[in-house]
């Protein structure tokens, strides 16, 4: 069984400025410490910052890279995850890297960030990109 | 290469929305509650199915919401609204503001408030593996709250100083708690255990970019 931890910044909220903003850099001594296969990451809004700053912390580990923003009405194009994940793919090896949405579409029952249709659209086109992927560096 | 999965919940549907509150009110039963989360599970899974993801969530249909659905597991558990809590602090103008400012409605979250000495009444998460197993032969997926954010949500001090000394105290039985369900879900044959800590990033961006969280 794979264990893994996830970390935002908030999704309570289609607000943007209200969600936490930083990038992974003041926690990369606990990604190092903690004995779990995969780190699950938001990296679908700018306010995570960067790929490379995880890059080292989790040269041994998996990350489970956020492709999706789940608060927002426009699914992401295929080609747009496919270049995303491509990008990672200069610090990951693809059996590192795992492709999900940044967090979940409805963590408050009563406060969910989107509609089914939408969530359907965005997670349609991570496989989609999934299967590119595959294809070009499998 | 490039498995696909969510990180766990999906958009709860007016039927369902229906069913908890009449569920939190007392007025449905916590199996007739289930038999509706069935339901919207089973259209959860089939839209990842037919999308063609790998690995599978149960889209969290039968929780209040990520770390609050403990209380329906777990002994010395209070379902509490922000709203409920707001009378035990000292600083409630404060919070009530900080809420509003960060778009929270005080009566729409609600938080698992450690009220007694904590007993798993049933394992947290294995019902909703289980279910999901019936219905595809996929790898399963299931998040928990981590050890922080719950220890973290779940001391209201005004409640919780009656069972634990302090907050490492209950962390301590949270850690146990949550050590004991990782161990019964792999042995139900769940692939993946995903550990929910949101509010990490709140203990080291917080004071940079001057805001926070309510969890």
């Amino acid at each position: 069984m794979r264990t893994g931890v996830h970390i935002c910044r908030g999704n309570w909220s289609r607000k943007e400025e209200v969600l936490l903003t930083g990038d992974y850099a003041p926690l990369l001594d606990f990604f190092e410490s903690i004995k779990v296969d995969q780190m699950v990451l938001e990296y679908a809004t700018p306010r995570a910052g960067d790929i490379a700053v995880v890059a080292k912390a989790l040269a041994s580990r998996e990350i489970g890279l956020g492709v999706v923003n789940p608060r927002t009405s426009t699914a992401e194009s295929v080609a747009a995850i496919v270049e995303q994940v491509e990008a990672a793919l200069a610090y990951f090896r693809p059996t590192q890297v795992f492709l999900n949405p940044d967090c979940g579409f409805g963590c408050f029952a009563n406060r969910c960030v989107n509609d089914e249709l939408t969530a359907v659209a965005k997670i349609t086109n991570i496989a989609a990109a999934s299967r590119i992927l595959r294809e070009k560096h499998g | 290469m490039f498995t696909t999965t969510q990180v766990g919940s999906w958009p709860r549907s007016r039927e369902l929305l229906g069913a908890l509150r009449e569920k939190n009110k007392g007025r449905m039963s916590p199996q007739a509650f289930n038999a509706v989360a069935d339901g919207e599970t089973r259209r959860c899974v089939q839209h990842q199915l037919d999308a063609g993801m790998d690995v599978i969530v149960d889209g969290e249909q039968r929780r209040d919401n990520f770390y609050s659905f403990v209380t329906d597991k777990l002994d010395g558990t209070k379902l509490m609204s922000l709203a409920d809590m707001l009378d035990t602090l000292e600083d409630k103008a404060g919070f009530e503001e900080m809420l509003d400012t960060l778009d929270v409605p005080a009566s729409a979250i609600r938080n698992p408030t450690c009220v007694g000495r904590l007993a798993r009444r049933q394992p947290l998460a294995v019902d909703e593996l289980r279910f999901v197993q019936q219905l595809t032969d996929k790898p399963v997926k299931v998040a928990l709250p981590g050890p922080y954010l719950l220890t973290r949500s779940m001391w209201v001090g005004a409640y919780t100083r009656k069972a634990y000394s302090d907050k490492l105290e209950l962390g301590q039985e949270v850690v146990r708690i949550l050590r004991e369900e990782l161990q019964e879900l792999a042995a139900a044959g769940c692939s993946f255990v995903q550990f929910d800590e949101p509010v990490l990033t709140e203990v080291v961006l917080s004071e940079e970019c001057d805001r926070r969280t309510f969890m």
